[in-house]
Parts: C-alpha cells; sequence; structure tokens
C-alpha cells in the first residue's frame, strides 16, 4: 500500500467556477474598497510571541492576518570549516515555506531572493563585532502566506534575534506599501499584491531613525514616494514599539 | 575515568548543570534509580499533549498537536486527480514528513535531516495499513475523478517522540478536514461551488453535495519507548534520545489492537516483556491523552 | 576581495571627502562609457559596454511563446545575469552564484514594473501577438566578462543597448484560426521591427562612503562603501525601482536626497547613454 505515494498522477486544485480574477475597477476615481475591509492607512493587527520554539536560541512567531511566520535563531556557533577566518561574526539568513503556505500547492516565491533579502535587512542592526568567528543563523518557515511575507518575516526575525540575546543596535521593523492606480495601501495582503501597480518596502531601525533596506518596484513620481515612505515610517515606528512590548512582556513573565 | 563506582562519581561535588552535560548517561541512571525522570515526570508517563484545529487557512484541513516541547504542524490539501485504472473508485494519499531547519539546531538549509524521509515512510506505512481512511470516501466521479489528500506535517520543534508527535497532528487534520463541494463542468473538470454563487450554478448537479467530513474508521496512536537496562521510559525527550539509543515504537487503535510494532535496531535488546509492558503503558497513555484532548 | 593598506583607504576616503577621487573623478562623473553592439550574430539583439575595467555583454533573444493565463495580453521577460570566473576569482565554482542572482533580481526590479505591468521599463503589451495564445518571450542574458565595480549600471546600460539594437521579426497571423485551436504564425524573415527602448531606464547607483555618496564607485571604493542604493530613473524622470544593497542603516532624509540625485545624474546618462548607442550603431552599419 506504501507504494501509492510512488509515481503520483498528475494532480490540479480545483478552481472556483466563477472567473472574476480581474482586477476590480476601481480606478474610475473612486477609492480602493480592501478585501479585509481594513483602512486605506491601517495596518493589520500583529500578534506577536517570543520563545516559540524550544529548542533554538532565540525565536519568534508572528502572526499578521492570514500570515503566519516562525523564526528560529541558532548560534552564534562555530561558523563552517570552509568558511575563512573573520573578525566579525558571520549572519546566515534563509527562508523557506511551508508546501500549503499558499492557495495553490507548492506555488510559494522564489525562497532564495527572500534569504538574501533577510538577509540584508538584518545585517545593518546586528553588532556583528560582538561575535567574532562564529555564525549566527537565522532560519524563517513561512506557515501561511497571507501578503507581505517578506515584512512579516524581517519584523519577526528581528525579534527572534533580540530573544536570542544577539546584540542589535535596534529592532527591525519593516512595512510595505502597494501602489493602486491612485491609492497607496499599506500592508496589503496577497490579492491586494497581486494587482498592484508598484510596491514599496522599508525596513528600518525606528529608535534610530535608519532605513537598513529599502526596495521599490514599478513606477513612481517624487511626490508619491514621499507619502509612501512617510506613511511606512509611522507605521514602523508603531510596529516597533508592538515588537519592544512585545519582549518586555515575556522578561517580565519569566521574572514572576 | 578513575571512578565508576555510582556512590563516588562526582556527583556529589559539582554542581548538577555541569555533571548533567559531563557525564550524561549517569546523570540519568542516577535519576532511574529514583524512578523519576529529569523533567519529573514517572518513567512510564508521557509529556502533556495538546492539539489545536484549524491552524492553517490555506489547508483544507489542519491541526497544531504539541507533545511537551514537540511541535508539529499538519495540513492536509486536497486536489483532483484521475485515479488509477486498477482501482477507479479510490482517492490517494501522499503523506510527506519536514523537519525545516527552524525545529532544531542540528538541521541546516540544503541538507535535509536523515530522519525525515524514515518517519514519512513509518508515517504513510502506519495510516493506510490501520484503514483510518476509506480511500473510497475520497472517490468523486468513478473512473473520472477522485480526491489527492497530500498530507504535509511539519516539524516545528523537535524535542523527542517524532514519530508519535508526526502522527497525532495527521489523525488530528483528518479529523479537521472538510471535503469542499465541487461539481463537473461541460470540460470534464472539477470546479469548486462557492456559497454566494451557489444558486446559479444549482442547475448542475454537484457531485459533493455538502461540505463533509472524513469519516475516520479507527484511530491509531502511538508510543515510542525507550529502553535502557530493565527501565522503560515513555515519550522520551530529545535529552533523553539522544543519550539511551534503543527504542521500541508500539502503535494501537482505537480498540487497542497492534498496528505496528517498530524496534529500528538500537544496542540494547527488547525482552518479550518489555514489548507487553510497552503495549501497556500505550493503552494507559492513550486513554490519558485522549481524556486531555476530550 | 581588494586587498587594501590603511593608507589606501584613507587615501580614496579622504579624497572622496575632498571631491577628487583616486582617478582623478569628481564625486558625480562616471567613467567613460564604451557602447558597442552586435557583438553577438546569434542573439536579436546584443551590445557590450565597457566602463573602465568594468566589462560587460548583454544579449537578447526573443522566441515565440505562450502567454501567461494570468496575463493574457502581455508577453513575458526573464532576465538572467552570470557572472564568469574569469571576471574575478571569488567568483569561480559557484562563488558567482550569490551576486548573479542579486544583480538578476535588481535588474527585474527596475525594468519589469510592478506586478501588473504598470510602470514596466519594457512595454509588455506590445510582446502580445494574438492574445492568450501567441506573444513574444524575451531572454535578456548579461554576462560579467570583468569587473571593477559598478555592475549593476553598466549591465543595465548594456541591456538597454543591446535592446535598442534588437530587431524582432514581423509576424503575419492565419485569420482562419478557431477560437480553441493555437493559431498558425508565420514569422518574416525580411521585415523586422525595431524595439520601442524609450521607456527603458538607466540604472543609478550611489555608493555611500564616509558622509558623501559617489556614483560609478570602482572595486577599491566599492571595498570602503558603508551601503548603496540603485535606483532606476526613466527618461520623464519618474521612479522606476530602487533597491538597497545592504550595509548599515541610512536615514530616510539621506534616501531621498539621493533619489534627486539620482534623477539629475540621470539625465546626462540617459543623453549620454544615447548617443553613445546612435554611434555604435552607426559604427556597426558601416
Amino acid at each position: 500500500m506504501a507504494g501509492k505515494i510512488s509515481n503520483t498522477p498528475a494532480t490540479y486544485t480545483p478552481s472556483p467556477t466563477s472567473q472574476d480574477k480581474k482586477r476590480p475597477s476601481i480606478f474610475t476615481g473612486s477609492d480602493w474598497v480592501r478585501p479585509d475591509g481594513r483602512g486605506l492607512h491601517q495596518c493589520r493587527p500583529a500578534f506577536l510571541r517570543t520563545s516559540a520554539v524550544n529548542s533554538a536560541s532565540g525565536s519568534a512567531y508572528a502572526e499578521f492576518g492570514n500570515a503566519k511566520v516562525i523564526v528560529s535563531v541558532f548560534g552564534p556557533r562555530e561558523s563552517k570549516k570552509a568558511m575563512m577566518y573573520s573578525d566579525i561574526g558571520r549572519l546566515n539568513c534563509n527562508v523557506s515555506y511551508t508546501s500549503f503556505a499558499t492557495p495553490i500547492r507548492g506555488q510559494a516565491s522564489d525562497s532564495k531572493d527572500l534569504s538574501s533579502m533577510l538577509h540584508k535587512a538584518l545585517e545593518g542592526a546586528i553588532i556583528l563585532e560582538s561575535f567574532p568567528k562564529t555564525t549566527v543563523d537565522v532560519f524563517a518557515l513561512v506557515l501561511e502566506s497571507g501578503g507581505s511575507d517578506l515584512p512579516v518575516v524581517i519584523s519577526c526575525a528581528s525579534l527572534a534575534l533580540a530573544d536570542a540575546g544577539i546584540m542589535l543596535y535596534d529592532m527591525v521593523a519593516s512595512v510595505s506599501m502597494s501602489c493602486l492606480g491612485k491609492n497607496l495601501v499599506i500592508d496589503p495582503v496577497s490579492e491586494e499584491e497581486s494587482y498592484q501597480d508598484g510596491g514599496l518596502m522599508i525596513t528600518c531601525m525606528p529608535s534610530r531613525n535608519e532605513v537598513t533596506q529599502m526596495t521599490v518596484t514599478g513606477e513612481w513620481s517624487t511626490p508619491k514616494i514621499h507619502e509612501a515612505m512617510q506613511l511606512c515610517l509611522d507605521a514602523c515606528s508603531k510596529l516597533g514599539k508592538i515588537m519592544r512590548s512585545c519582549l518586555k512582556e515575556t522578561v517580565s513573565a519569566t521574572q514572576e | 575515568m578513575a571512578t565508576t563506582n555510582g556512590s563516588n562519581d562526582l556527583s556529589s561535588e559539582m554542581e548538577v548543570d555541569a555533571f548533567r552535560r559531563l557525564f550524561p548517561l549517569r546523570f540519568h541512571e542516577r535519576h532511574l534509580l529514583e524512578s523519576i525522570r529529569p523533567d519529573g515526570r514517572p518513567l512510564g508517563r508521557a509529556r502533556d499533549t495538546t492539539i489545536s484545529l484549524g491552524a492553517v487557512a490555506s489547508a483544507n484541513g489542519s491541526a497544531l498537536a504539541k507533545i511537551g516541547c514537540t511541535t508539529m504542524l499538519a495540513a492536509v490539501k486536497l486536489e483532483v486527480m484521475t485515479p488509477k485504472a486498477e482501482s477507479p473508485d479510490e482517492g490517494c494519499i501522499a503523506i510527506d514528513f519536514h523537519m525545516p531547519p527552524i525545529c532544531s539546531p542540528l538541521v541546516r538549509p540544503g541538507r535535509p535531516a536523515e530522519a525525515a524521509p524514515v518517519i514519512t515512510k513509518q508515517l504513510t506505512d502506519t495510516i493506510l495499513s490501520s484503514g483510518m481512511i476509506d480511500l473510497k470516501e475520497l472517490s468523486l466521479v468513478s473512473g473520472k475523478a477522485a480526491w489527492m489528500a497530500y498530507l504535509d506535517i511539519y516539524c516545528l520543534d523537535a524535542d523527542g517522540a517524532l514519530f508519535d508527535a508526526a502522527l497525532l497532528s495527521a489523525v488530528a487534520a483528518f479529523s479537521h478536514l472538510q471535503i469542499p463541494v465541487v461539481s463537473l463542468n461541460d470540460d470534464g473538470r472539477i470546479v469548486l461551488i462557492s456559497e454566494e454563487n451557489s444558486g446559479a450554478m444549482w442547475e448542475k448537479e454537484p457531485v459533493n453535495k455538502e461540505k463533509r467530513k472524513l469519516k475516520l474508521e479507527s484511530v491509531p496512536f502511538s508510543l515510542t519507548c525507550l529502553l535502557h537496562k530493565n527501565y522503560i521510559l515513555a515519550d522520551p525527550s530529545d535529552e533523553e534520545e539522544s543519550i539511551m539509543e534503543t527504542f521500541l515504537t508500539v502503535v494501537l487503535d482505537s480498540s487497542f489492537q497492534l498496528v505496528s510494532l517498530n524496534k529500528p535496531g538500537g544496542p540494547g535488546l527488547a525482552h518479550t516483556s518489555a514489548i507487553q509492558d510497552c503495549v501497556g503503558i500505550n493503552k494507559t497513555e492513550s486513554e490519558r491523552t485522549s481524556e486531555d484532548i476530550g | 576581495m581588494v586587498g587594501l593598506s590603511l593608507g589606501e583607504k584613507n587615501f580614496i576616503k579622504g579624497g572622496i571627502a575632498q571631491d577628487i577621487r583616486t582617478d582623478g573623478r569628481k564625486r558625480l562623473t562616471y567613467r567613460p562609457i564604451f557602447v558597442e553592439t552586435g557583438v553577438i550574430p546569434q542573439a536579436s539583439g546584443s551590445a557590450r559596454v565597457k566602463m573602465g575595467a568594468t566589462d560587460v555583454i548583454a544579449s537578447v533573444k526573443a522566441e515565440l511563446g505562450k502567454p501567461n493565463a494570468s496575463h493574457p495580453d502581455k508577453g513575458k521577460v526573464s532576465i538572467y545575469v552570470d557572472c564568469s570566473p574569469t571576471a574575478e576569482p571569488t567568483f569561480e565554482g559557484r562563488g558567482g552564484e550569490e551576486l548573479s542572482m542579486e544583480l538578476s533580481t535588481a535588474l527585474q526590479r527596475c525594468l519589469l514594473g510592478g506586478k501588473s505591468g504598470a510602470g514596466a521599463g519594457i512595454d509588455l503589451s506590445s510582446l502580445s501577438i494574438v492574445e492568450g495564445k501567441v506573444c513574444w518571450d524575451i531572454y535578456i542574458d548579461g554576462l560579467v566578462v570583468s569587473s571593477d565595480g559598478n555592475l549593476l549600471d553598466a549591465l543595465g546600460a548594456a541591456i538597454k543597448a543591446a535592446l535598442s539594437n534588437t530587431a524582432v521579426p514581423k509576424v503575419q497571423v492565419a485569420a482562419n484560426a478557431s477560437l480553441d485551436e493555437q493559431p498558425e504564425v508565420d514569422v518574416s524573415d525580411e521585415e523586422f521591427q525595431q524595439f520601442d527602448t524609450t521607456g527603458v531606464p538607466v540604472i543609478i547607483t550611489l555608493t555611500k562612503v564616509g558622509r558623501h555618496y559617489i556614483v560609478d564607485a570602482t572595486a577599491e571604493e566599492e571595498s570602503q562603501m558603508s551601503s548603496a542604493v540603485s535606483i532606476s530613473v526613466n527618461r520623464q524622470g519618474r521612479i522606476c525601482g530602487l533597491t538597497k544593497r545592504g550595509g548599515a542603516g541610512l536615514d530616510p532624509s539621506i534616501i531621498l536626497d539621493m533619489i534627486s540625485v539620482a534623477k539629475h545624474v540621470s539625465e546626462q546618462l540617459i543623453n549620454k547613454l544615447d548617443s553613445e548607442i546612435a554611434a555604435a550603431e552607426a559604427c556597426e552599419e558601416e
């Protein structure tokens, strides 16, 4: 009976009968109505928890709407044998998706790209000098994709790093924004991301007011970038406060 | 080692944590003499178990199972396939067990854990041979279409007894599985009927009348025991597993019939009486766990 | 990696602070750009761009394909960059892979616009032949032959030159095709259509060294960077993409300042590139 697994036949996910996958025609002036009923500049409620994985040095779980992510941090531990001597520490990042994370099985985005983006977003915030010759591994698993996956992974990873006691200049908070016609919507869900004309993602250290990573796609005018950056930075500092209070909660809970 | 005598083994001279790290085997054996384990459990007691259903919205059925710190997330996704010629009215189940790098310091990206394919095979054998799921229930149109259930289990935190937790989460995910309402369209493809447009689509006879759940005939329950000298330790933690290496996994179904028995080598040999003891512990623990979960 | 002594490092940093770089350039001056088109005869279009010791080749290949179900009225463009092991010792084996991927993603982000296809440098709807049935698939391959910093800008320029060198054959569609069948197409081997590259942006990487930022950094200067931002700007002065290339954090106001500097530099670069491309095309025709 075990043979059932081998030579699995080609399968498909049944699609809904109504094929109204077309972009809603909101571009004729009226405002975009968000699928989850949020305001344009309103973020999804964030649920954060540290120490989700016992066997890791530090870990965090984040849930933003449907986007659910776990990040584990291991180390600082011995670098791979092949690595050359380095007087500053190394950061190694990896992002992967579960096979059921997306509506259609195994249709996750390129995790290699996400891994390098995560690396770049974090490296500016970690005091690498504090663990010479060793490596800190940051591994993320997206349990369920719900839009703005990368910003959620980044924020969650920074919380996990703090939980692991890795020295940071500041927490890293990340927020993305979609441009849909003339509207700017913050913290987009998957559906909005698939229609978007342009996207902007900012990763920043709120208390130092420094941007560690920023990407823009699509065509933007300068005033629009100004506006979007400001909205994202405001949201980042709010998210940073939530992350801080989450860490404080954990500490006060362990002290009791 | 200068001293081998139990009462004279430095344990009184150094701190507990140091002793635990330097002489792990003796540390555990000292506990076993007192019939207690480092986490305070009696030898035959499994850790507390929790299950939460519906953890992942993008799957048709999902469950999160925790045994102590060991955490498993299982999700079932249904896809449509053409059944095989020899079994035209049966669906199919494909099971995959993953150990992503987040679950343990020993797993690195790009190098999959050795244990994962072993557990995948064990799970597949157990679930398919236990008769828990009647594959005919997954049929849609005989010879044309049937459900292919992809069961993916992710280990989120590895702290021993991985197979037990994986099987528990798999069973829970199947119990949460909802088979959607679908119909056959003109092109011979299966399409979903969503609730809002069901009125318009009613002229087409749906293949599934309503959302339904799978009937689970009998539910397998697994318990792994560690055999060390004359001791039997139920539901070992990761630390215990790494120190003492003889395992015996017993899987019983709801009417306590033996589904599978697995002793994958190891330095110790198992007495028949030890096997019987393990079966006995499985019975008591499965009752306790089902009370736990309710 | 460039092995620099402390004195050399200070010399580079000090020079940048005083607006005279080691090769005599100012902070916002490019190295001379050499463009050569039609370097690969088998490709539909190709170009080689040299900026100092940085040397890259881009080739464009057009093939008939089937559009994606999600965008039936659009063609497909894929961009892939390869770093030749001859360019730098560290690229040997799998060493160049990470950089290749980073460059490919950055180019895709800068040239292909948003998910809906709006703001793309290459107009994807112009690649459609029969809606939902046939379209052009454009494969853009970049090759780094020699590396001396500023690879992304050079690749962006090479792709722009290669695209303007690209001629796509005219296609006749048989009119009698029914709805379900794949229509028959006839690819002309005489009539060609020039590719419209007016919308293709240029990429400007601003490398921050000390308190100042410079364009077109050499490998030596790049080794001293604290962070870098790549901005792609089109002819209308609109931003088509932006990536920050790791390193330390930047104040948001500095990023905005960098954007305005990039816009200013882009005008000169676009004009410079246009004239170089025109000269190269003329040279090739002779």
